[in-house]
């Protein structure tokens, strides 16, 4: 799954850098409009879809610290009444 | 070869160089299909959060250099006519006039027509933005000067603004010349392009039905 992740990150990636780069070469007015908006969106999306598969990588090989959820808090009973109280 | 003379050839430098180092990485990661150890997750993380992020940066001031030049402004086929005065040496529009300016340089369209008020760098952006609607709505099937398709007007007039940048409306011979209608154009009730109006005459002679004002 997060190797699928990485590999659509990668070629989201190439699609966007092809878009700027062509929109540093041509500065056409749509393809700039085209470059600031879809080129941008898509390379974030890429960078968000890795980031994504590198925790569910982590994830699965336990490094990720998962916080396990809290254990009761154990409170003493109170004494029994005419009970001795504890050597000291 | 590809020289570097100004900061916006060296930020598509930039921009270029980090497109093709991240497009590398990319392509390292689609033939090697490397484990995602350390070491690979480091270089994807370059590859697809750094370098792009450089391309973005350094390509959006780069480009929006380039949407402030002259060229730019003339890369749509309707904005023909207007190109070819400003950049004609004979011509003594107020447009070529000032195109050889060197103080204007290659940004004559957008030191006369951009808004200049505080933001005005993004109101004019804007405008810009409805320029390519329109043009890909209204123009784009139009003939090679835009023949065929509506006036080319302003959005909203022109203001004298935009001249007293340069032209100072409290000089000692502005005064002189301009006596009773100094107050008026300072005060914004006359224009500047009221009188001295030839702007762009080689546009509006090329395009059939447009008047002087149709320029403004």
């Amino acid at each position: 799954m997060a190797k699928k992740m990485v590999l659509f990150s990668v070629l989201g990636t190439i699609v966007a850098m092809i878009f700027m780069a062509a929109s540093i070469l041509f500065p056409h007015p749509l393809l700039l409009v085209l470059a600031m908006s879809i080129g941008q969106g898509i390379a974030i999306f890429a960078l968000v879809l890795y980031l994504l598969a590198v925790a569910l990588d982590l994830q699965a090989s336990g490094a990720a610290y998962i916080p396990a959820e809290e254990p009761p808090v154990y409170e003493e009973p109170p004494p029994a009444e005419g009970s001795e109280p504890p050597p000291a | 070869m590809f020289s570097i003379h100004s900061t916006e050839q060296l930020l598509k430098a930039i921009a270029l160089a980090s497109a093709v180092l991240s497009v590398l990485v990319c392509v390292w990661y689609i033939v090697r299909r490397p484990h995602l150890n350390r070491v690979t997750k480091s270089m994807l993380l370059l590859g697809l959060g750094a370098f792009p992020l450089i391309v973005s940066l350094t390509g959006n001031i780069a480009s929006f250099e380039y949407t402030l030049s002259r060229p730019f402004c003339g890369s749509c086929h309707v904005m023909g006519p207007y190109l070819r005065d400003a950049e004609d040496p004979k011509s003594n529009s107020l447009a070529a006039m000032h195109s050889r300016n060197h103080k204007f340089g290659e940004t004559s369209c957008y030191t006369c027509h951009a808004d200049y008020q505080m933001f005005g760098a993004i109101t004019t952006k804007q405008n810009g933005m409805k320029h390519l609607f329109k043009y890909l709505t209204e123009y784009a099937s139009t003939g090679p000067d835009g023949e065929g398709g509506p006036t080319i007007h302003l959005y909203k007039p022109f203001k004298s603004g935009a001249c007293m940048q340069c032209h100072s409306a409290t000089a000692k011979k502005w005064v002189e010349t301009h006596g009773d209608s100094a107050d008026a154009i300072r005060s914004g009730e006359m224009n500047c392009i009221d009188c001295h109006n030839d702007i762009h005459p080689l546009a509006l002679s090329r395009r059939p039905g447009a008047g002087k004002g149709a320029d403004k």
